[in-house]
């Protein structure tokens, strides 16, 4: 696969202008759904794509030629995704939409709640789980994909984000639920 | 069945988080518990919903929409931060002084009696390129030690100690390129200058224990005054006047030995 040639990689540390732009068109659309992900937020992940790229061409020259690339890029654009969602952390805090947790989601709009048999009919799921995921706070969503689509354990999500152990299980307890509420009518069929 | 397993159990049960000294009641409760069991097993699907989400498309073109806008901090990034970061710090101001010097003394050596008809020309071209190089190989690095200090986390707040030192020798390099194009009467540099200078020092006298707000209001305050792009106007500007110079400088006869 073109995108695995190391030749590329080889060539882009060093200096080769065009190589780098082979990289960053290959990869650019795998980083942006791997920030979007993280950040929730369209702006926020176009921002950590170039954050991303801007990391990588400073510091091409140490990465090792046997290690795989991509893992490399991923590793950049959580940690950039992570940096962003930090500076962040103090503005969110001020208005945590804790309310989101207090009711049932019907009670707070069952007219937006699509029927199991309406989704499944639509393949519409993705599309709620992209809504159930806009129900966590930045802090939540963080937490929750790097426990549980990047498989980090709750202490390394609590050392990436800077919390202590049991704030690190506090927002991954409580984006879980949201999930949970959210999409336990489909989990039935 | 009482004591019923928390959610928070249940929770850490599925990412295989439970503590080893809870382990064996947790496992021995779900193999006896339908209740349990069962909130157990919805859970796991329900976080199953989430793996089969496709990613989020970026839009059409979003490539190329990438490298144009990182393309221009590719080449501020690859030319004047590392080699003028990478002088030793003494020789930054004088490796400075020592083009002005140049440049002034090209320009007076050029003004002699010896002179014939196509030498203050060519003279005044050597003058205004030395300059120009000066500038050009200064804004670059204060261009790319803004864009660092502007891209980066707030919370690393030891990231502007590490540069206190060599924002100073930019703030000496500024003054001395300022003074020698005041005497040129390049007014528009002076002015830019200025403005950066300003920025310059404040970084360079921030406090050790500088906050994270005062950090931000930094950020904030060089992204108002647009600095970053003004410098990389004037910085493209300085480029392609060199470029037009060498052209010129390339079809002018060159001029013979007087001996």
């Amino acid at each position: 696969m073109e995108e695995r040639d190391p030749s590329v990689v080889a060539r882009a540390r060093d200096g080769d202008r065009d190589a780098f732009r082979m990289l960053v068109d290959q990869h650019s659309r795998y980083i942006y759904a791997l920030a979007h992900r993280m950040t929730g937020s369209a702006q926020d992940a176009e921002d950590v794509v170039q954050e991303a790229w801007l990391k990588v061409h400073k510091q091409l020259s140490r990465f090792e030629a046997r290690a795989d690339f991509r893992t490399w890029l991923h590793r950049i654009t959580v940690n950039c995704s992570i940096d962003l969602i930090r500076a962040r952390r103090h503005r969110e805090d001020a208005h945590d939409p804790a309310d989101l947790e207090t009711g049932p989601l019907s009670e707070r709009g069952a007219d937006q709640q699509p029927t199991p048999e309406r989704v499944t009919a639509s393949g519409q799921i993705s599309d709620r789980v992209q809504q159930a995921l806009g129900l966590l706070t930045a802090l939540e969503r963080a937490a929750f994909t790097l426990r549980h689509v990047e498989g980090m354990s709750i202490d390394e999500v609590g050392e990436k984000l800077g919390l202590k152990s049991s704030a690190t299980k506090h927002s991954v307890f409580r984006a879980v639920r949201k999930m949970r509420h959210a999409l336990a009518p489909f989990a039935q069929l | 069945m009482t004591n019923h397993l928390s959610d928070d159990e249940l929770i850490l049960h599925h990412y295989g988080e439970t503590t080893p000294t809870d382990l064996a009641r947790v496992t021995g409760h779900l193999s006896s518990c339908d209740d349990c069991r069962s909130a157990h097993d919805q859970l796991g699907r329900v976080l199953a919903l989430v793996d089969t989400a496709p990613p989020v498309e970026a839009r059409p073109g979003f490539e190329r929409d990438v490298w144009a806008r990182l393309e221009p901090q590719l080449d501020a990034q690859g030319r004047g931060w590392r080699q003028w970061f990478g002088t030793p710090q003494w020789a930054l101001a004088g490796a400075v002084g020592a083009l002005v010097m140049v440049a002034f003394m090209a320009g007076r050596l050029s003004n002699g009696p010896a002179t014939v008809s196509p030498e203050p020309l060519q003279a005044v071209n050597l003058t205004e390129r030395v300059l120009r190089a000066a500038v050009g190989d200064h804004l670059d690095s204060t261009q790319m030690m803004l864009v660092e200090l502007v891209n980066g986390d707030t919370g690393h707040l030891d990231q502007l100690a590490n540069e206190q030192a060599r924002v100073s020798d930019l703030v000496a390099a500024s003054r001395v390129i300022r003074l020698s194009a005041a005497q040129s009467g390049d007014v528009a540099i002076v002015d830019m200058l200025e403005d950066i200078e300003r920025v310059l020092i404040e970084i360079a006298n921030a406090p050790a224990d500088v906050t994270s707000n005062e950090m931000s209001d930094l950020k904030a305050r060089i992204t108002a005054e647009d600095l970053i792009f003004r410098v990389r106007v004037v910085a493209s500007e300085m480029r392609q006047q060199d470029r037009t110079d060498r052209e010129a400088g390339d079809r002018m006869p060159r001029r013979l030995p007087t001996s």
